[in-house]
């Protein structure tokens, strides 16, 4: 019943909550205000050009070449009748074919057949041939029509358009700087005040554990039973900031038993799990709920694909981003324009991230339906959308080929490098694992094999065994 | 865009004028869910004011009326299955929450009608809230069974309380009395309220953070979605709606009985304003609309005029019988796939119309 | 004390109707992975029969029984081998839809067939016995509800064994825990499916039967109430083992008329209509602390 109480009542937590979603909101919005301004000056000129591109078309038809433009024109028409008879060309054809066939079989004379056909393909080309004599006599005639070509006005107005568009981009890159930049300090100065207020939170709120300072995740100790099964007994390691992990083993080793007690899925039957969340605090995850791990920092990709599949990637994206929103039910029902305001924030920060992961011809595409190569990169991408510090990849290449899995990881290694997140992974994949991770953990029935840089790995003989065998004779 | 004409020759544009600014302003403003909405309501509504003048027939406004009340329900039911992923057969016990509280305020209290569907949204808000922390730990066609034990208890609390409810009175709203007749303008404007707030809702975050809870649970958690707050708000987003629809089917019907096996409590309003939604397509507002249609307004408004059927009204059942399941066996989009695949094959028929035009791609 | 053997007495015939609707939803859940809400009108179905079998052609009841059983039978087979195996994507939810639907075509086929008038019934047999306790009071119980005990047990029983030793029960425990595997196994899950069907609709016909001889009166949706019932044994029993829900099924209508008695005793008949309200209740809260039913085992799922 406290439980339910907890849940419905506004409670310090709940505030500091609200507090740290005003934080990554502000954030958030720094970082798309110069992408926002610039789409506000792009649109500008857009409807600039459209208007010059208005007053200029009658003034280019004076001054272009006539003959280059009847050209274009007859060209075009002419691939347009070519299209629309290739079919009839093609059924022609065929039908000739077939009457040919027929002849051959019934032991019959087939000249008569293929006379017919050589018949209709004259007939085809005597049309086609009609038609472009007529297309000539068009063609003479706009040029007659057009008279001679005369650039001189059209290439007053287009420079004086020209000068027009500089003049303009660049009263809007200063208008828009100030802007820009009082916003930013505006902003800066919201974030200011917010972060004070965390850091008083921090300050008061009791326990804080200590992690030594490149340390981002600390497990000790974790013990998960099922019943008599242990999944994970007694396994310590360290993340630390900014390196990829990899966790590895063999099949049923408690993998992603580990990767779903640190995502809080199960609840640990023992163990201390401390993460230095992005607001440096240092939290135990142990408190916190499973759908509450996104805000400390952690987001994770799946082994089995685990996107909607009856909606847009882009949305799949903003699904990620659900608790960035500030607007709560009654903005959502009565559609207020602040949702529109936080809807187009938030399609803007997805799009750059579908343009990291080499996507955004895929933004408005179903999931459903994708190649399965695009929908594991598309689960990277909304991972990303969370702007976690940690990412948590379930066999990212699983189901890959090895091009796709060549590109993974370089797409690991960038993600590490542009975005400053540190990278957990459990995989199969042993030339992935070696490629890309600084550190590997290997484990075997839950428990902790060895530990150390890749080559140490490569060498140990306790992996070795456990992913071999133990030989008899030596 | 961003480039100036090209400097070899003009391409002749068409500008575009007046009037096709205009008629492009309309198109884009009917694309809107809203003015949608809005326009189906003002056609009803014309349709329901002929049909009183009995330019249409008379029967036509109650039937429209009974209609558009089961949809307020059924919209509900779209948001609750086809959105959140979650089943019920609570929507008859759910429907007899409207009806009671209002029964027994304005008896009671003698509030005005306004305020007393008020306090009828505010108890189903807190059944709604009962039956979605019961589906956090069952799911599945337990859930299901489970609401319609839940309803069976309402159904049999409506029988004890008082079996039979009338409402004798026209109740009276802004200083208007609600007459049977008039009735139907009072539901439409609760429909359009509706269906507006549920499209705003389907198309807002909180409608994708509850299809990313019927996908799959595990990574909508992970996403930051909480099943607690989102389970609950489908739930009572639905038992509200479905208190409303209730409460206006007292306005159109007037007297109602809970003990009675084909009533407005009992199972079988459940499963049809089920069937309404998977006949319509369980995904689809406009769906769920037009398959409440199917399951109350057809009769009155389309088979009775069909004399062989106004004679044996038994086949109606039968027929209606068997639409469902037709639909079910080879539409399982319901109607609104039904409609995609018409736009297919209208496709399909100007290929084929060029084909004629110019001859077959034997390939 | 006359009046508790009265109340346990009354219980009978709705037990015995509950634990064969129970037993048949069961088969049908087990084996088609869906809840069969037509599973009411398809018994009334056979009830309509049964009643013109000795009405109309004047055969005795003993003999309209098993025409009754048959019909359903056969309709309840046309539903699975029409419909189910011939849709385009049929899922779970689809095949409960269906079986609505299935409940308007068939109150929809009743009067067609049998016309509009009720349809006659008449009891197994006639008469009570009488006990006389040693306080003097009498308690009765009707010899039909003693007749319709001895079916209903018999059967079930029957269908227990089946289930426990011959093949075909194998087969649909097979079926039931998994039947992509149980396919692969060799086992014909369509054979399996048709005949639980088939078996389903023949002891709805019964139960219907049963109901009918103890005097209610005939309509598409009178044994409505018991599926309601039926279901909600299911999911307290637990739908994971077949005894769970019969004995479930068993408590039920004893639970109901239990409260009545309780209530009456205590002084305050004026709460008899509570009664079900109740029952429900309690259900339904055991069923809130124990999702998988009281003789159900729990399956963890994999993340």
């Amino acid at each position: 019943m406290a439980k339910i109480l907890d849940n419905l009542l506004p409670s310090t937590a709940q505030r500091a909550v609200k507090l740290r979603q005003s934080y990554d909101w502000i954030k958030t919005e720094l970082s798309e205000l110069d992408a926002v301004y610039e789409a506000k000056k792009q649109k500008a000129l857009d409807s600039f050009i459209v208007k010059a591109n208005k007053k200029l078309a009658p003034l280019a038809y004076v001054a272009c070449d006539k003959a280059e433009y009847a050209d274009s024109i007859m060209e075009k028409k002419l691939q347009e009748y070519d299209v629309n008879k290739y079919l009839s060309y093609r059924a022609a054809n065929h039908k000739a074919a077939k009457a040919i066939f027929k002849a051959i079989n019934a032991g019959e004379d087939w000249s008569g057949a293929l006379d017919v056909m050589k018949g209709e393909v004259e007939k085809i080309r005597s049309d086609r041939a009609a038609f472009v004599g007529k297309l000539r006599l068009k063609r003479e005639a706009l040029i007659a029509k057009g008279g001679a070509s005369d650039p001189t006005e059209y290439n007053a107005m287009r420079t004086k358009l020209e000068a027009e568009r500089d003049d303009l981009s660049k009263a809007l890159d200063e208008k828009y700087e100030a802007v820009i930049a009082k916003k930013r300090a505006a902003l800066e100065a919201k974030l200011e005040k917010i972060s004070g207020q965390i850091e008083d939170n921090k300050a008061r709120s009791a326990k804080i554990g200590n992690l030594p300072d490149d340390v981002l995740l600390s497990v000790k100790g974790l013990k998960m039973y099922f019943g008599g099964l242990k999944a994970v007994d007694d396994l310590t390691f360290d993340v630390k900031k900014g390196e990829i992990f990899g966790l590895i083993g063999p099949n049923g080793a408690g993998k992603t038993t580990v990767f779903n007690c640190i995502t809080r899925f199960y609840d640990a039957t023992g163990g201390e799990m401390y993460f230095e969340n992005k607001y440096g605090e240092v939290v135990d995850l142990r408190n916190y709920k499973v759908h509450d791990i996104i805000l400390q920092g952690i987001s994770r990709t799946f082994q089995n694909i685990e996107l909607v599949k009856e909606v847009s990637v882009m949305e799949n994206l903003l699904v990620a981003g659900t608790r960035a929103y500030r607007s709560g039910l009654v903005v959502h029902a009565l559609g207020l324009p602040l949702l529109k305001k936080e809807e187009k924030l938030m399609r803007q920060k997805a799009m750059r991230v579908l343009k990291f992961m080499g996507l955004e011809s895929y933004a408005n595409w179903l999931a459903f339906g994708l190649p399965y190569g695009i929908l594991k990169k598309v689960e990277i991408a909304r991972a990303l959308m969370a702007d976690a510090r940690l990412i948590i990849m379930d066999e990212p290449a699983a189901g890959l080929n090895d091009s796709e899995t060549a590109e993974l990881t370089e797409t690991i290694r960038r993600i590490r490098d542009e975005f400053g997140v540190t990278i957990l992974l459990v995989e199969h994949d042993m030339g992935l694992v070696m490629n890309v991770c600084d550190t590997v953990c290997a484990i075997s029935f839950g428990q902790m094999l060895a530990i150390g840089t890749t080559e140490e790995i490569q060498k140990n003989k306790a992996v070795q065994e456990a992913y071999l065998g133990v030989e008899e004779d030596e | 865009m961003n480039k100036f004409l090209s400097d070899k020759y003009a391409i002749p544009r068409n500008n575009p004028t007046k009037s096709d600014k205009l008629t492009n302003g309309l198109l884009a403003l009917f694309k809107s869910p809203v003015a949608q909405i809005l326009l189906f309501t003002v056609i009803m509504g014309v349709i329901g004011q002929l049909s009183m003048e009995k330019i249409l027939p008379y029967s036509w406004t109650s039937a429209f009326a009974t209609t558009f009340s089961y949809a307020i329900a059924a919209v509900g039911f779209c948001l609750l299955m086809g959105y959140s992923g979650l089943a019920s057969l609570g929507t008859g016990g759910f429907i007899g929450i409207g009806t009671y509280s209002v029964y027994y305020i304005m008896a009671e209290s003698g509030l005005p009608f306004l305020l007393a569907v008020l306090v009828a949204i505010l108890v189903a808000v807190v059944i709604g809230a009962i039956v979605g922390f019961i589906s956090l730990r069952i799911e599945g066609i337990y859930l299901v069974i489970l609401t319609l034990g839940l309803s069976e208890i309402l159904r049999n609390l409506y029988m004890v309380l008082e079996d039979k409810i009338s409402f004798t009175k026209s109740p009276v709203i802004l200083g208007i009395t609600i007459t049977r007749q008039l009735a139907l303008y009072v539901v439409l404007v609760f429909l359009a309220v509706v269906m507006i707030i549920t499209s705003n809702i389907i198309n807002s975050p909180t409608g994708r953070a509850m299809l990313a809870m019927k996908n799959s649970t595990a990574a909508a958690q992970a996403m930051g979605i909480s099943l607690m707050k989102y389970r609950l708000l489908a739930f009572i987003i639905c038992t509200v709606y479905a208190s409303i629809s209730g409460t206006l089917l007292m306005l159109v019907v007037r007297n109602a009985m809970a003990s009675q096996g084909t009533g407005f409590y009992a199972l079988i309003t459940s499963l049809n304003i089920l069937a309404a939604v998977i006949i319509g397509g369980y995904k689809s507002i406009w769906g769920a609309v037009f398959g409440s249609f199917i399951m109350y307004g057809l009769q009155t408004v389309v088979l009775n005029n069909i004399k062989f059927l106004a004679e044996n009204p038994v086949i109606i059942t039968f027929v209606s019988g068997i639409l469902v399941i037709i639909v079910v066996m080879f539409y399982p989009g319901g109607l609104a796939q039904l409609v995609l695949e018409l736009r297919v094959k209208a496709k399909g028929l100007r290929t084929k119309m060029r084909e004629a035009k110019y001859g077959k791609d034997l390939g | 004390m006359a009046y508790f053997l009265n109340t346990l007495f009354g219980s009978i015939t709705p037990m015995c109707i509950t634990a064969l609707v129970t037993m048949a939803i069961t088969l049908i859940f087990k084996t088609s992975f869906t809840t069969n809400f037509a599973q009411g009108v398809i018994s009334a179905f056979g009830a309509y029969v049964v009643s013109s079998a000795f009405a109309k052609l004047g055969l005795s009841l003993w003999l309209s029984l098993p025409i009754g059983m048959l019909a359903a039978m056969l309709i309840a087979v046309g539903v699975d081998v029409l419909i189910f195996r011939n849709g385009r994507y049929v899922n779970a939810l689809g095949k409960q839809i269906i079986t609505m639907g299935l409940i308007s075509l068939v109150v929809g086929v009743i009067p067609l067939i049998f016309g509009l008038n009720d349809p006659a019934f008449k009891s197994f047999v006639n008469g009570n016995f009488t006990i006389t306790l040693s306080d003097g009071s009498v308690a009765t119980v009707t010899k039909n509800s003693l007749v319709c005990l001895a079916l209903a047990a018999s059967v079930i029983a029957v269908i227990f064994i089946l289930l426990r030793f011959s093949k075909w029960g194998l087969s649909v425990r097979a079926t039931a825990s998994n039947e992509y595997v149980a396919g692969m196994m060799g086992i014909n899950t369509h054979i399996v499916t048709a005949i639980s069907w088939g078996l389903a609709g023949a002891l709805g016909a019964l139960a219907a039967t049963i109901n009918a001889s103890s005097g209610t009166v005939i309509s598409g949706y009178f044994m409505t109430n018991y599926q309601v019932y039926a279901f909600l044994a299911g999911i307290l029993g637990g739908f994971s083992t077949f005894y769970g829900p019969v004995i479930a099924a068993l408590m039920i209508p004893l639970a109901n008329n239990l409260v009545q008695y309780i209530v009456n005793v205590a002084g305050k008949p004026e709460l008899t209509g509570w009664s079900m309200v109740i029952v429900y209740a309690v259900a339904l809260v055991i069923i809130f602390f124990r999702p998988q039913g009281i003789f159900g085992k729990k399956i963890a799922r994999k993340v």
